[in-house]
């Protein structure tokens, strides 16, 4: 099967401009129960990040996100349950998915990289990774994203691998890369962000 | 210099977890901060002179003072979004000092009157917030949340979901465009009640402002600048990081004597004192002392407290260009001269580099800047106009000759 | 929440002195000034401003930004600039802004010459661009829904359409995708924009983006003309323009009038003018002839008919539609009372209460008007489903509710679109309405066993008790579907609604009070101008039948689409039926045997009275077609062959005739009532009201029981939904909208009865004849109660569902 992964600039999404509405299809109402089968697992998920607000729409980026862990993606079946669960229209929870860059409203591959190229990655070459790690890796496997600053500058050039923040990668390094995910081990374990002590020499005493 | 507050020992092994943290005194100031009044507390507060960390510079006691003191829901709302390209303290600060961050919350809530809070995490923090989940659980079970629910929200990548108004907008399930002000948060903010936003930094130094006196803390540090700030360091430097200084040191002093300076045979080309909205400053203004009112007479700002450097392998264009390119990403959408401005400059700017750029095209783009400032909704349009304005100011020569080489090139 | 109150404050503008109510938005302050401040997102009926245009930026003393006129309360002493050169660059920056992806091709856009870009590029913009780059290009147009396209090159974002869909109709179906420059209005998955309110976004977009399907390119702005009137499609009355051009309507559009429509229309009201026009309308007289409807001259038809009446004398009943003016009725009345000696005149569509309860509930002292249903500290709707029945009024119930907080309460027994808005819900069994008010009645103390009652309207005694938690507030509305004071109890019902009004608010209370919804647009006027006989239009039906009566007259009404009960072996057994009609509809063209073409509601001249009590008037937009002739003329003059000393020259002679019989209409000319009419309850001559009324409270009968259904018969209970009515079938635009037979169940039964959503469905009603409909399964349906959407509303009972023959499970 082949996933149809279309980018526009700066790795967002193809904006649906050019796309008419559907005139055979009925209007998009909040969805009815009684018509809109949902996973238990996924209702459970949604309904306790409901149960953390004092309004429960605050759920939304948490259910769409269960729903994108789910589904791999935001898919239109999967927004309308959260919609659903939520009691609210599937158009409101596209226009808050539309809004941010980690929700996926398109079709995208398994893995994640989110190769930083903003200003202080790409002084130290980070186009080039980026440019690497497209040549290595597979749209069909991976959803390989240039991204704004990931806020891990100080390991410039840096990756967000699966949400494992990365850095510095060298350009060497990213078959490397791609070669652990493929295999499932972990990747660069001695590049993890979380393991580097903090750069001020005054810290220690 | 004194002593690192923020950053002492950061690296102790285990200091994530409730044991650790508390063996060295944390949560202590718990206690002693719940036993001050809310305006002993806040008073406190103001006469530390504690400014807000995350860009605005804001008086923090005097944010918490202007909340109501009805008995309406209020709300604490903690500012982890951390996007501003070149800054990353938060992130080091969440990672290895979470029960610090609960502790400053509950400390600021008391001084706020607020009985909810929520810490808004971007979502690209994954580890971070698992880290702050898991730090939730040992503070709950503690008790420490006993009057104070406290949830870790999730973003899903938008700068603008740091400014004050779309965080709290994202936060109540709606698309992150920022609001009109007024009213501002302290009047009406999340679900229309009072709210006390404040950056991570900001709450996580509360507790030590509890422990060492307002006056004492107000001791540290520059007039109008006290105490320490972490400052991120990065681009072309040796030893990008974070480091926390005492505010008014020099600017030097921090980028070449902690963060090693430029590579060895650079120069520095131009420098972002606080962060990639800051104007850019050159390498003739290094000696400008690293504090708030310092930065705002040299025409720039500390903003969050990222220094970014880009040396002279690099051009002014490239540069301007990439940091365009964020803003129009980044743009909300939501107010005429952020969205068609930031458009408008990338374009101009990706035809200077296709080689069809015009010195007259400076003069539009300048004026284009212009145009942008102070007319936007929130200061996000500002934000790369300043920057892009300094460029065109201080560096006109640079992008003429690049304009002439590339077109040399085109030709 | 009673009506915000401003006292005047004088700030300056521009060098002036002006005096306005404090804190009014600077736009509309600078107005009291003769200043304007251009705006493209500020739109005060959709609510708070959101300042993302920036168009309105001024300079204001004190303040070093500029700030946005829109959403800066005007304050005593204010000095405000717009004209500096500050503000001019600003306004210059933001239209420059604006145009630089705005494709400039007005001379091909439908909003050229009535578009505020344009007059705002004009006004204050520099007149030059220096955007070299290229602009955006995408397709366009696009549809969004069958009635409007859009075009997102020329969109500005301003959020006005999407404000409307999430914060007015609140539909939050449009919505904005994206982000920064690549934002754009866009539906869920390519879903098309279709609500009952959507048409207004057309009117809201202040470029040419949004433009209506069945109006672009009809006409340009200069050779249009637009005519000012009231739609007569629904209780709403809402205040219209009609868009003319060679005497052909093309365009609705809405006519502020804050008291009656708050400046919406639906989409019925804006898109239905195509009716007006269409082929099928009746524009001649016609005689049945040999078993056929043919075209005869006026004069063949004013004889024929005038000789059928004058054979009939004392066996003549008339029957009224809801669409009659009150012109007419009075008319229709004269000539059937007055010059043919019979009795029934009757405009109410089923049995109704009696005259002295009629007066009480229609007293001016327990009359709600409009607005306050949005001032008030509760409302509650019973029996009634304002989208469908009166469709303004569900905005106005919506606004008030998000904006001033009122307290909602819907006690129905089909679920309700307000459900989710509403702090109180309670579902009764479909014709338990007298007994749902005799339990709310013994909750609030009135006497009587809860428990049973409850029991007996086929709800819970905790959903009664949430209701009564309504009845703190000081000033609550009711509004009431008329169908809840219709059928064989109706007098009972009326008592308890009576004793519920009399424990809710004091008498004579501005802002609190009740509010019918009626079945037809006029049916109060009607009422009042005394369209209404002993007889309900089924014993109307069953006199027919019998022989009793031997002519019928039908104004705007065909029995068979309209009304419950026996009609066909009446309009069979009637030797003589008179029509007035737009359309042949079934029953006219089977059984009329004089038919004479009506005009429609842009053509007429006249007024009619709005449920809370507004003289409206009606005038005539364009002229009548073909041979079509006024309605009250060919009423007046039938009296006069007849015999009566009438004469009646134009629409305001009729009008006076009119008043000059209803007591409390006294006086009413068409220059009192003006472009925005009047309330009766105002006037002086509302003290012909009777004033002998008897409030209560009463002593309650204990509710019938109801028969319980068996095996796979359900509650039932018809509902005609906004797309029902003639008009709506015969607009090709809506076409794609229009009432189709849909049975709703719960998830329970349709298990039970093996029927799925989308399935085609048997619907036998008990006693009427079997109806095959779309099972739509929703789970806010109650178990054990069914409706059917059909043209006969207020259809009561218990019916047979099962599978369709043909049908197929998929
Ligand atoms: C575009 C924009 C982005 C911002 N991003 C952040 C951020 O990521 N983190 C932050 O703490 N403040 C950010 N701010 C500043 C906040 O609006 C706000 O001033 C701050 O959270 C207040 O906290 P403080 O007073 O503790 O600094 C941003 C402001 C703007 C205009
Ligand atoms: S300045 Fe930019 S980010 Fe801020 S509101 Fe306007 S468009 Fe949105
Ligand atoms: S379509 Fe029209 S109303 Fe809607 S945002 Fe665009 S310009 Fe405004
Ligand atoms: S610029 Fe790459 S992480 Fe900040
Ligand atoms: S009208 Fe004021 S910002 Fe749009």
């Amino acid at each position: 099967m082949s996933i149809e992964v279309r980018r526009y600039e700066h790795g967002s999404r193809v904006p649906g401009w050019d796309e008419a509405a559907d005139l055979s299809k009925d209007p998009a109402q909040v969805p009815d129960p009684a018509t809109t089968p949902v996973p238990e697992d996924l209702r459970a998920e949604i309904e306790a990040h409901m149960a953390n607000y004092p309004d429960h729409r605050s759920a939304a980026i948490p259910a769409l996100a269960a729903v994108q862990r789910r589904y791999g993606w935001c898919t239109p079946e999967g927004i309308e349950q959260a919609a659903c669960v939520m009691r609210l229209t599937p158009a409101y929870l596209v226009a808050v998915a539309t809004f941010y860059d980690m929700l996926e409203t398109r079709p995208v591959a398994r893995h994640t990289i989110y190769v930083c190229t903003n200003i202080s990655c790409s002084l130290r070459g980070a186009d080039e990774l980026l440019a690497a790690f497209k040549d290595a890796g597979d749209e069909q496997e991976f959803n390989i994203r240039g991204f704004e600053c990931l806020g891990a500058c100080d390991i410039a050039p840096m990756a967000s691998v699966n949400g494992v923040y990365v850095g510095p990668v060298t350009r060497d390094e990213v078959p490397e890369v791609i070669a652990a995910l493929r295999q499932g081990r972990e990747v660069l374990p001695d590049k993890h962000l979380v393991k580097r002590p903090v750069a001020d020499p005054n810290a220690q005493t | 210099m004194t002593d690192p507050i923020l950053f002492k020992d950061i690296d102790e092994p285990g200091l994530r977890t409730l044991e650790v943290y508390r063996r060295r005194g944390g949560y202590d100031m718990v206690s002693k901060a719940l036993a001050m009044t809310r305006d002993e507390l806040v008073h406190d507060l103001e006469i530390s002179g504690l400014r807000g960390r995350g860009g605005a510079g804001f008086s923090m006691g005097k944010k918490a003072s202007f909340l109501p003191k009805t008995t309406m829901d209020k709300y604490l709302v903690c500012n982890a979004d951390e996007s501003e390209p070149g800054t990353f303290k938060d992130r080091e600060l969440m990672t290895k000092l979470p029960h610090m961050l609960i502790e400053g919350i509950i400390i600021a809530a008391h001084a706020a009157g607020a009985n909810r809070a929520f810490i808004y995490i971007r979502g690209e923090y994954q580890e971070v917030a698992d880290i702050l989940d898991a730090a939730l659980v040992e503070a709950r079970d503690a008790g420490y949340l006993d009057n104070l629910p406290l949830v870790v929200h999730r973003g899903a990548g938008a700068y603008i979901c740091g400014e004050e108004t779309g965080l709290l907008d994202s936060l109540e399930g709606k698309r992150g465009n920022p609001r009109l002000k007024p009213p501002f948060p302290a009047n009406q903010g999340l679900y229309q009640g009072p709210t006390l936003i404040n950056n991570v930094e900001t709450l996580m130094t509360v507790p030590h402002i509890v422990r060492m006196g307002g006056e004492s803390y107000a001791k540290i540090g520059a007039a109008n600048s006290t105490g320490t700030k972490v400052v991120s360091v990065s681009g072309n430097v040796q030893r990008p990081g974070n480091y926390e200084i005492e505010l008014g040191i020099a600017s030097r002093e921090l980028i070449y004597g902690l963060a090693g300076g430029p590579p060895e045979g650079r120069e520095i080309l131009f420098w972002f004192p606080g962060g990639s909205s800051s104007p850019v400053l050159t390498k003739d203004e290094l000696d400008v002392p690293y504090d708030f009112d310092s930065m705002a007479k040299a025409g720039s700002m500390i903003g969050s407290g990222a220094i970014i450097i880009v040396d002279d392998s690099n051009s002014v264009v490239d540069v301007a260009l990439k940091l365009a390119s964020f803003y129009r990403h980044e743009s909300c959408g939501k107010c005429t001269p952020c969205r068609e401005g930031t458009n408008w400059t990338v374009k101009v700017l990706e035809r200077i580099q296709s080689g069809l750029g015009t010195p007259m095209d400076l003069d539009i783009m300048a004026s284009v800047q212009d145009r942008i400032i102070g007319n936007c909704l929130c200061v996000l349009g500002d934000s790369m106009a300043m920057p892009i304005g300094s460029m065109i100011e201080k560096f006109r020569p640079q992008f003429e000759e690049y304009m002439e080489s590339r077109r040399e090139v085109a030709a | 929440m009673p009506r915000p109150f401003h006292r005047d404050i004088t700030f300056s503008i521009d060098g002036r002195e002006v005096t306005a109510p404090e804190n009014t938005i600077l736009v509309d302050a600078a107005k009291y000034g003769d200043v304007e401040i251009p705006v493209f997102c500020y739109e005060p009926k959709l609510g708070q401003p959101v300042g993302a245009c920036r168009m309105c930026l001024v300079e204001i003393e004190g303040i070093p930004k500029l700030q946005t006129a829109c959403s800066t309360p005007v304050k005593d002493g204010m000095v405000v600039h717009t004209l500096t050169d500050r503000v001019k660059e600003a306004q210059n920056a933001v239209v420059e802004f604006l145009l630089i992806n705005h494709p400039l091709d007005c001379p091909v856009c439908d909003k050229g010459g009535e578009c505020p870009l344009q007059d705002i590029s004009f006004g204050w913009g520099a007149g030059v661009s220096r955007f070299i780059e290229p602009k955006r290009h995408f397709e366009k147009p696009l549809s969004l829904s069958p009635l409007v396209a859009i075009d997102r090159e020329r969109c500005i974002l301003c959020y006005r359409c999407v404000r409307f869909s999430q914060e007015v109709a609140e539909d939050y179906q449009l919505v904005f995708e994206e982000r920064g420059a690549h934002t754009y209005v866009s539906t869920f998955n390519g879903h098309p924009y279709v609500a009952p309110f959507s048409g207004n976004i057309i009117e809201l977009c202040p470029v040419g983006a949004l433009t209506s399907k069945p109006y672009r390119f009809r006409a340009r702005p200069w050779d249009i003309e637009q005519a000012g009137s009231v739609c007569t499609l629904c209780p709403s009355q809402c205040n219209v323009s009609f868009t003319v051009r060679d005497d052909r309507v093309l365009r609705v559009l809405a006519r502020d009038h804050k008291e009656v429509d708050d400046g919406w229309l639906c989409d019925k009201g804006r898109f239905a003018y195509q009716a007006i026009h269409a082929d099928e309308r009746i524009t001649r007289p016609m005689i049945r002839d040999g078993g056929e409807l043919r075209e005869v001259s006026w004069d063949r038809a004013l004889d024929e008919a005038a000789a059928a009446l004058g054979r009939a004398r004392g066996k003549v009943a008339a029957v009224v539609g809801g669409q009659t003016s009150n012109e007419e009725g009075h008319l229709l009345s004269h000539l059937v009372r007055d010059v043919l000696g019979s009795s029934d005149v009757e405009s109410r569509v089923a049995g109704a209460p009696s005259a002295e309860l009629r007066v009480a509930l229609d007293h001016p002292d327990l009359q709600a008007t409009v607005p306050d249903i949005e001032f008030a500290h509760a409302v509650l709707v019973i029996d009634a489903e304002p989208v469908d029945d009166m469709p303004i009024i569900d905005l106005r119930i919506r606004k008030g509710v998000r904006r001033n907080h009122v307290k909602l309460g819907v006690a129905t027994s089909r679920p309700s679109s307000l459900d989710p808005n509403a702090s109180a819900v309670a579902r009764f069994a479909p014709g338990a309405g007298e007994a749902f008010l005799a339990a709310l009645n013994a909750a609030l103390g009135g006497g009587g066993v809860l428990s049973e009652l409850a029991e007996a309207a086929g709800t819970t005694e905790q959903a009664v008790r949430d209701v009564a938690a309504l009845f703190d507030a000081t000033d609550l509305v009711i509004l009431y579907g008329e169908r809840l004071l219709s059928g064989p109890r109706a007098d009972q019902t009326a008592r308890a609604l009576l004793n519920v009004a009399g424990k809710s608010f004091e008498r004579g209370r501005d802002g609190a009070g009740l509010m019918e919804i009626p079945a037809g647009t006029n049916s109060r006027g009607l009422r009042e101008v005394g369209c209404v006989s002993d007889r309900s239009p089924a014993e109307i039906a069953e006199a027919a039948a019998g022989g009793d009566l031997t002519a019928l007259y039908l104004l705007h009404t065909d029995p068979l689409v309209d009304l419950a009960g026996e009609w066909e072996p009446a309009l069979d057994r009637a030797t003589t039926v008179i029509a007035h009609s737009m359309f042949l509809t079934p029953g006219i063209a089977e059984h009329a045997t004089i038919v004479f073409p009506a005009e429609s509601w842009a053509e007429r001249e006249g007024t009619v009275t709005h449920p809370d009590g507004r003289l409206q008037r009606l005038r005539a937009g364009i002229g009548r077609p073909g041979d079509v002739r006024a309605c009250w003329q060919t009423l007046a003059e039938l009296s006069k062959r007849l015999g009566a000393d009438i004469s009646i020259l134009t629409g305001s002679m009729a009008t006076a005739q009119m008043a000059e019989h209803v007591p409390i209409y006294a006086g009413i000319t068409h220059d009192e009532l003006g472009g925005q009419g009047v309330r009766w309850q105002e006037r002086d001559a509302a003290s012909a009201y009777p004033g002998d009324v008897d409030f209560g409270p009463f002593g309650l009968e204990a509710p019938p029981v109801r028969p319980r259904p068996s095996g796979s018969e359900l509650q039932f209970a018809t509902f005609r939904s906004i797309w029902g009515g003639p008009e709506v079938a015969a607009s090709p635009a809506l076409q794609f909208l229009r009432s189709r037979p849909r049975v709703l169940l719960s998830p329970a039964d349709a298990q039970r009865l093996e029927l799925f959503d989308g399935l085609a469905a048997t619907v036998a009603p008990d006693g009427r004849e079997a109806v095959e409909a779309t099972v739509h399964v929703r789970d806010a349906v109650p178990e054990g109660s069914a409706f059917l959407e059909s043209d006969v509303a207020g259809v009561v009972g218990t019916a047979g569902i099962r599978k369709a023959e043909a049908a197929v499970v998929v």
